[in-house]
């Protein structure tokens, strides 16, 4: 149990050290290179609770198409490296603490407040039930899931149309 | 000698013994593999341009690539002035977590596999994403336009050919029920996939010919307009390690194809391990041989065929795929 806590005890401090990393480094590559660290921290947690697709979903989505595209993104818009840090003001930096802050302690009291079903022996979900939940039981958000998506790309679509002059 | 090796065995369990077994193994088949192809690429290189190739070193000159990588070892390892360190150092160590991790789960033989993980083939895809990464980071840090300019054409190239090379695997996965690379093989008993499912194979072989940065999708390092692209900056052991990643690359997405369309390790008389390298090999013979007859597409060419063409049409493969295993 104790190898077990050690593990669990890792994981938590790369997630963590890589989401710190992501906020606090001033050159936006590096807080790419975080924001890659938090995912696998967070793919990491998936496999210690047992849920081997989800962990490598988890990597093949944000680190292998989510953190290139935005790396994509950043390459595009030019040479921003050499910038000073953002949030040099201190009122940009208590602002953004009082949100940071706030958003904390409503995720904290959500999770204090739910009664959480503890089982008693531990279960493996397999890529056939989370297939059965997504498209039998949970079809619904499924499928407004999806709306959102299209709404998102056609709202793309519409502001790269737009930015290229003759209106 | 037996009683002390069975006593380190009990002490620090099966499976530690089994996976550092299986990773020295893994090192061996990367380093074997590099050095054979260096040879087979200029040897190939040679014969197709009428030339020779190398021939002074060893019979053949088949020690060619050892001279090389001496020659590499003992070169200083520069670092340019203005390069932003951990980045820059941190790509060329970076590109081989994907090498390493993809080993394994593929299946030389039915026994010969270092773990046989039930989501295998999610394995290989997440991990390799990672290679464009470390591309990125390498091109990003080392403070170069040529450099610049060939990471950005890398993360647009991997993208676009990153969705065709999932959705061409994706009916192999409905066919053989499982993830699992050996349930895949074991799939095959009867017919290869490849016969099943043709248009599937050819999107992932040229999918995976863009993938391992490979002409005539060679556009992130491109010698003739980019110097060497991302990895220009780099010298020594540095620009070795990325020059055997590619290698490994290469030997992976071959080994890939063999296992989901040509059977994997299956085949008659020869043991399975045979069979397995001669199909790997003769997929990367024909990397190389692409290589030298087809010129470099232009960038919009390439991207413009993957959006237009590669991924409407195995979108279609895989909806037909679906339709016809559910009548």
């Amino acid at each position: 149990m104790i190898f077990a806590d050690i593990i669990f005890v890792i994981i938590i401090l790369i997630t963590l050290g890589g989401a710190l990393m992501t906020v606090l480094s001033g050159s936006i590559i590096y807080a790419l290179m975080g924001l890659v660290t938090t995912m696998f921290g967070v793919a990491g947690l998936y496999i210690y609770l047992n849920a081997p697709f989800l962990a490598m979903m988890q990597i093949l989505i944000y680190v292998g198409a989510i953190t290139v595209l935005i790396a994509f993104a950043i390459m595009l818009i030019g040479p921003l490296y050499k910038k000073p840090k953002e949030w040099s003001y201190p009122l940009k930096f208590i602002l953004a603490a009082v949100v940071a802050l706030f958003s904390f302690f409503v995720f904290a009291k959500v999770i204090l407040k739910t009664q959480w079903i503890v089982l008693s022996t531990p279960f493996a979900i397999s890529t056939k039930d989370i297939g059965r939940l997504l498209f039998d039981r949970l079809t619904f958000p499924f499928e407004l899931i999806s709306l959102l998506i299209v709404v998102a790309i056609i709202g793309a679509v519409m502001l790269s149309l737009y930015s290229r002059g003759e209106k | 000698m037996c009683d002390t090796i069975n006593n380190i065995i009990n002490i620090v369990g099966k499976e530690v013994v089994r996976t550092v077994i299986g990773l020295v193994g893994v090192f061996i088949v990367v380093l074997g593999n590099a050095i054979m192809l260096t040879w087979t690429e200029r040897k190939v290189a040679g014969h197709i341009q009428r030339r020779i190739g190398p021939k002074e070193v060893g019979p053949f000159g088949l020690l060619q690539s050892f001279a090389d990588s001496v020659k590499l070892l003992g070169k200083e390892l520069l670092t340019p002035a203005n390069v932003e360190k951990p980045l820059y150092y941190l790509a060329p160590t970076l590109i081989f977590v994907p090498v390493l991790v993809t080993f394994v789960v593929i299946p030389f033989d039915g026994f010969l596999q270092v773990k046989d993980i039930n989501t295998g083939i999610l394995v290989i895809l997440a991990f390799s994403s990672l290679t464009v990464l470390s591309i990125l980071i390498g091109g990003w840090g080392s403070d170069n336009k040529y450099s610049l300019i060939g990471a950005v054409r890398s993360v647009a190239q991997n993208i676009a050919y990153e969705i065709p090379l999932l959705l061409s695997l994706l009916p192999i996965i409905f066919m053989a029920n499982s993830f699992s690379l050996r349930d895949v093989v074991e799939a095959q008993k009867g017919l290869w996939f490849v016969v099943y499912q043709p248009i599937a194979f050819l999107i992932f072989f040229i999918a995976s010919v863009a993938e391992t940065n490979r002409t005539p999708f060679d556009l992130p390092e491109a010698e003739s307009e980019l110097v060497a692209g991302f990895h220009t900056e780099y010298s020594g052991m540095r620009f070795s390690l990325f020059f055997l990643a590619e290698y490994t690359n290469m030997f992976i997405v071959s080994a890939i194809a063999v296992t989901f369309f040509l059977g994997g390790y299956q085949g008659p008389i020869l043991p399975g391990v045979v069979w397995f390298f001669m199909k790997t090999y003769l997929l990367v013979f024909v990397l190389l041989w692409f290589r030298w007859t087809f010129p470099r597409v232009r960038f919009d060419q390439l991207l413009n065929f993957s959006w237009k063409i590669l991924i409407p049409v195995s979108f279609l493969n895989l909806l037909v795929t679906g339709g016809i295993l559910k009548l």
